[in-house]
């Protein structure tokens, strides 16, 4: 890696938060040395407590974006293939999506409680829409010719779907995962800020309160992390599934 | 053509009035707990109430002019940053390094540490919201700036434009559909972080109000709240899309 401007403003802007709070320039309980921040952070996983949650919020998300992404795949599909159940429920769906998130955490804490199910629900919701938009544009885009070949050798409508159509939209659905992926992480942690004890977001609140800048800040470094390595695995991911597609020639959207 | 545009949301309304009426029967006949879902009538008669008594009006102020005004803040950070990274490659290399290192911070999680410094004031909500919206709207700039037809600039270059004439009738007006699809974006993402920021610091607003009333199991204000949040959404993304097809009108596919 070639050192540039780039790197010494990140470097000299690091420094200069160390010298701030070591030598007192920033004199506030709120404002603890990184060196303070990464030591809290280390502390913290080697109590094995924050890898409880960390473990505990990843699998709240993974669930929820498993739920919400198939609803979101097989809603984009009926949509696209039978316009009847668009031109139905369209107006539903579009009414929904607008309403931030967090908003409809209160209404889900009465129905499911405080614990996963809820939040698990939140993050299916989130996690809909986009899969869903792309889902429905991927679709659209297939090659008419492709889906009339399969007509032409037979294949019924079902098999249509799940053979010719998915596939060649899977690019379209993927960036619409890729998407999704980075909401779900924030909103499962919004979730646990606003209900709960569960989790990283329950977490960083707590410290907060606790008035332990060290920790809160260290959760904060830790939560970057995690949403950049999400993000690297999961492109790493979709370069393996669609390949196909890579080798065409084409570049990540 | 003319009428089966006005035929398709005619169907889809037809569905939500079903969804609705159905709703109500359910309450009615003791299929959903009242305490969790109250009938509609009664929510739309609350509704009424807030709107009529002008009750309403303070709490939704005060979550717009917060979502405005942490909107135009990061909007206009993100275009002056984007277009100034676009356009200098020194800038670019001593700013992208940075842009990526905190780019992937989830900005929820940014509220607890900035209530540290800011308070539970109007400052630390949009400070928030215009973190959230600085981002996407920087990234779709610097990304509308490359894509600058090479060929004019040459053209704008040979006409002797000075830069900055360039920059304001070449090269913004050419980057402007990214632009706006980032602001777009960032819109949906600042409704999120100002009602999430309300609920956290607890004073006032709509977030606070839909989050209060659901603990102090007031639940038909919760839901008339939660509608008129829905209801603002939908009015803010429908106005933005009106004011970007009018701001593109030229780019007619």
């Amino acid at each position: 890696m070639r050192i540039t401007s780039g790197t010494w403003l990140i470097l000299g802007l690091l420094a200069l938060w160390e010298a701030s709070a070591r030598l007192g320039w920033v004199d506030s309980p709120n404002w603890p040395a990184l060196s303070q921040v990464l030591a809290a952070l280390a502390a913290d996983m080697a109590t094995g407590e924050l890898p409880a949650r960390i473990c505990g919020s990843l699998w709240r998300m993974g669930a929820g974006l498993a739920a919400g992404g198939l609803a979101g795949v097989l809603t984009g599909l009926a949509f696209a293939l039978i316009p009847l159940t668009a031109r139905l429920f369209g107006v539903v769906v579009e009414l929904l999506r607008p309403i931030p998130v967090p908003a409809v955490i209160p209404p889900l804490v009465l129905f499911l409680g405080l614990d996963d199910p809820m939040k698990i629900t939140v993050v299916a919701l989130t996690v809909f829409f986009p899969v869903l938009t792309n889902t429905l544009q991927g679709v659209q885009a297939v090659e008419p010719d492709s889906i009339a070949m399969g007509r032409t050798f037979g294949i019924g409508p079902l098999r249509r779907a799940g053979f010719i159509i998915l596939p060649a939209a899977l690019p379209a659905i993927l960036a619409g995962f890729r998407v999704a992926l980075a909401l779900a992480l924030v909103v499962t942690v919004v979730a646990e800020m606003i209900a709960g004890e569960q989790g990283i977001g329950s977490y960083l609140v707590l410290m907060q309160f606790a008035g332990r800048a060290p920790e809160m800040y260290g959760v904060i470094v830790l939560l970057a992390a995690l949403g950049y390595a999400l993000n690297r695995g999961f492109v790493a991911l979709e370069r393996r599934l669609i390949a196909w597609w890579y080798a065409a020639g084409r570049e990540a959207a | 053509m003319r009428v089966d545009r006005l035929l398709a949301p005619l169907s889809g309304l037809v569905v939500l009035a079903a969804l609705l009426l159905g709703l109500e029967w359910a309450v009615e006949a003791g299929l959903i707990r009242r305490a969790l879902m109250p009938a509609p009538s009664t929510i739309a008669l609350r509704l009424w109430d807030l709107l009529a008594s002008g009750d309403a009006m303070a709490p939704m102020m005060q979550t717009l002019r917060l979502v405005f005004t942490g909107f135009a803040i990061g909007s206009a950070i993100g275009i002056a940053a984007g277009l100034a990274m676009g356009w200098w490659p020194s800038v670019f290399r001593l700013l992208e390094p940075l842009v990526e290192l905190v780019r992937p911070i989830p900005k929820s999680a940014l509220v607890p540490p900035l209530m540290l410094f800011l308070g539970i004031g109007f400052a630390m909500k949009v400070t928030s919201v215009a973190l959230v919206v600085t981002f996407p709207v920087l990234v779709n700039t610097l990304q509308g700036v490359r894509g600058v037809d090479r060929v004019m600039l040459d053209a704008a270059r040979t006409h002797g434009w000075p830069a900055r004439h360039t920059l304001l009738h070449l090269v913004l007006p050419a980057a402007l559909p990214l632009v706006l699809a980032g602001m777009r974006i960032s819109l949906g993402l600042a409704m999120v972080l100002a009602v999430l920021s309300e609920m956290l610091a607890g004073e006032g607003g709509l977030g606070f109000l839909i989050l209060d009333m659901q603990r102090s199991f007031r639940v038909r204000d919760m839901y008339a709240w939660l509608v008129i949040l829905a209801v603002l959404g939908l009015a803010l993304n429908w106005l933005f899309i009106l004011a970007e097809r009018r701001a593109l009108h030229w780019q007619r596919r």
